[in-house]
């Protein structure tokens, strides 16, 4: 076991905000490797349980023209370290969707290298925390090739007494010429003693890119509150609809039955089709 | 004398001119107790203003160096000369301020402006406050507007300076905050009075002619309930080879239902470290302002905080930054929501060009008691060629379920097309590119004294100037 700092901030600012860096115990083992090759086409599924380790990692180089949609689902209930590495090819895609559903204390860290023209990164995730739930993730997309695209969502709700870290940094690198990212969060609080901290961060070398990030934190605006109670429905019927339509638009991008069926049965949804 | 608001084609001459300082005057470099202690003497300060100096002094030796933002590994605070003698006492009259000084806020304009459209001036040169003075009508209405080593030692305002100072902004709250406390010299003292709306601004501004010196001037602003107060302050220094200092502090006191606006056009040259600390706290129904444009130092950390302390208090923060050659300008603004029904706007833009680097970094604060706050941010960066830099790192940290907080950011360039369509209308291409950043700017000029947008938008014109190819 040894003392490691994860998910730094790639421009660190106001120490006092405690969002630079973590640190964790942990017992580090190499990572998986995965290579898809020139032109492939892949879906990989990855659940992280109880079974799992404490520590995971993944290495993914998708090389040029593959398509690739990695899905990742974080059912762990003790602490957790996560790693993933990702290097994208010219004209290479990766689809990412990530659940977390819960998680005492985890750490994910995800670092994508969009090194090959008109690469694509899409990263749809989905969080949902409650009790005494701890999450801090670090997404970090770096844009080295021309007229490369990332896009970024969150969806997050949290109550109980869940604390939630999430930094998204899009950093255009010089000679990233056309490239383009975009970055949103929208997290939904439920409790007065949860804790959201969000750090969309935007670093560029490059004129010529287009870059945007936004987040929206807090409850329901009063306005739609009022609106869908007029239409018969109780405030917690209105919560509970809003909560899923935050988690649904990442779900709905796993593409897989199977796996959206184990997603709704955790966060006690019932059938898929119900 | 140069007409500020007429100039229309402006140079760095007029910031650039310099006298020679005797050196005598200057205390040695570098931060010792015996320097403190020689400070503290020549400014005669009170027992306890003595000791607070010493204490900070203190906390600076512990205190280690920020560890993120811009590098200031250029800025040798050992060789910093802290304090220089006075040449005059503080002046109510002009004439009597000594010629080369008078004639220095003359090219500046600032004289003009008080007689044109000011309630009250204060012109700090170098250590010191050399002139200060308010019009007769103001001062009858209660307002204090004076050096604050002078308040400091009139019986009236004695203790409420010293329950004041350095309480929002306490030295140990960073190290050039400790520096501060142990070196400040100069600034400014205002006090409204309960009920006083002032219709016509107060305005300080600074200047630092000596070289390898800094300037610490300690500004602190106490509004009374239901009061109003515009409050502007320009800097400005000639450009040297060697690092110059500045580590002010802005303490403002805004009670309830007062309003504050605090604008700022700073333009020190391009070898000054602009380590600034700015400060407010608002109590109930209160509102701070901040207008913020930057534009000089060749290193700049400065982001005006406001704690809003009372239920419905709130906080407004625009601001521009142009970063050019050479120049890492890291700016913008924190918000604490400390109270119910608080809100607070920011909204920012940044230029990058030539090389410069522009980091727009701010927090926005929601605490468990700020239950029905609001807050939005919005902050725009513009890049003007590929050599330069622009991050922006903004943090939200939200610890309340009741509220709404929303952030947007844009990062771009300005298009082929805007720039095809003003050629197309017998611009030239130099002039459609700085058309195009006045315009971008045009949310924070808006907002600032006329004399003010004027020079920003000279400003902008002359760091445009040879912006093609």
């Amino acid at each position: 076991m040894e003392n490691v700092k994860l998910n730094t901030l790639p421009v660190p600012t106001f120490s006092s905000l405690g969002v630079n860096f973590a640190e964790r115990e942990i017992e580090i083992s190499g990572p998986e490797h995965i290579s898809v090759g020139a032109n492939e086409q892949k879906q990989i599924i990855r659940y992280i349980d109880r079974e799992s380790d404490a520590f995971t990692a993944l290495d993914l180089n998708i090389e040029s023209g593959a398509d690739v949609k990695l899905v990742q689902v974080f059912e762990r209930t003790a602490p957790l370290v996560s790693k993933l590495d990702i290097a994208l090819g010219d004209n290479a895609k990766l689809d990412l969707v990530q659940i977390y559903i819960g998680g005492s204390d985890t750490v994910s860290e995800i670092g994508a290298k969009l090194n090959g023209r008109k690469a694509v990164f899409n990263a749809d995730i989905a969080m949902k925390l409650d009790g005494k739930d701890k999450i801090d993730l670090n997404l970090v997309s770096e844009q080295f090739g021309k007229k490369t695209v990332s896009d970024i969502k969150l969806g997050a709700v949290l109550s109980g007494e869940a604390r939630k870290i999430f930094k998204g940094t899009i950093d255009f690198k010089n000679g990233a010429v056309g490239a383009k990212g975009s970055e949103h969060e929208d997290a939904l609080l439920l409790s007065e003693d949860v804790v959201s901290k969000t750090v969309p961060v935007i670093l560029c070398a490059e004129e010529d890119v287009e870059g945007n990030h936004g987040a929206t934190v807090g409850r329901l605006d009063e306005r739609h509150v009022f609106y869908l109670r007029s239409r018969g429905l109780d405030e917690e019927k209105i919560y509970e609809l809003m909560a899923r339509s935050k988690l649904l638009q990442a779900i709905d991008k796993t593409g897989d039955e199977q796996t959206n069926s184990r997603i709704y049965k955790a966060l006690g949804w019932g059938e898929r089709d119900e | 004398m140069k007409e500020k608001t007429q100039v229309t084609d402006i140079d760095r001459s007029l910031y650039d001119f310099r006298y020679e300082e005797d050196e005598s005057d200057f205390l040695e470099g570098g931060i010792t107790p015996s320097i403190i202690e020689e400070i503290s003497k020549e400014k005669n300060d009170p027992e306890w203003m003595r000791e607070f100096r010493l204490n900070s002094l203190e906390i600076y030796n512990k205190t280690p160096m920020v560890n993120w933002g811009a590098s200031i590994d250029g800025l040798d605070v050992d060789n910093i000369v802290t304090y220089i003698r006075p040449k005059t006492r503080m002046n109510k009259d002009w004439d009597s301020v000594p010629d080369n000084i008078k004639e220095t806020f003359e090219r500046l304009g600032i004289p003009q402006a008080e007689r044109e459209s000011l309630a009250g001036v204060g012109a700090q040169y170098d250590s010191e406050l050399v002139y200060h003075n308010v019009r007769e009508e103001v001062a009858k209405s209660g307002v204090v507007y004076t050096d604050l080593e002078s308040a400091m030692h009139d019986p009236k305002y004695a203790e409420l300076i010293r329950s004041h100072f350095m309480k929002l902004v306490p030295p140990t709250d960073h190290k050039f905050a400790a520096l501060h406390g142990a070196v400040w010299s100069g600034g400014s003292f205002v006090y409204v009075p309960e009920g006083v709306k002032l219709d016509i601004p107060l305005q300080s501004y600074f200047r630092l002619n000596a070289k390898g010196a800094g300037q610490f001037e300690h500004t602190l602003i106490i509004l009374e309930k239901n009061s109003y107060l515009h409050f502007i302050e320009g800097c400005s220094a000639p450009k040297y080879y060697e690092a110059g200092l500045h580590a002010g502090c802005v303490e403002l006191y805004v009670a309830e239902g007062a309003s504050l606006r605090y604008s700022t056009i700073e333009n020190w040259s391009k070898n000054m470290y602009n380590l600034n600390t700015k400060r407010a706290i608002v109590e109930e129904g209160g509102k701070i302002e901040w207008v913020s444009g930057s534009f000089g130092s060749h290193v700049s950390y400065l982001y005006p905080m406001s704690i809003l302390n009372g239920r419905g208090a709130s906080a407004e923060f625009t601001g521009i930054t142009f970063a050019g050659e050479g120049q890492d300008l890291d700016t913008g603004a924190k918000i604490v929501h400390n109270a119910p029904d608080t809100s607070s706007y920011m909204n920012t833009k940044s230029i990058s060009k030539s090389g410069g680097k522009s980091t727009f970094r701010s927090a926005v604060v929601v605490n468990k008691n700020a239950v029905g706050s609001k807050s939005s941010v919005n902050c725009e960066s513009l890049m003007l060629d590929r050599i330069s830099r622009s991050d922006t790192v903004p943090v939200i940290d939200v610890k309340t379920d009741k509220c709404d907080v929303g952030h947007e950011a844009k990062i771009g360039r300005i298009s082929d097309e805007a720039i095809f369509y003003l050629t197309s209308r017998g611009l030239s291409e130099e002039e459609a590119r700085a058309m195009i950043v006045r315009g971008f700017a045009d949310n924070v000029s808006k907002e600032l004294p006329l004399e003010y947008a004027v020079e920003m938008n000279n400003l902008i014109g002359l760091e445009m100037h040879g912006s093609v190819g």
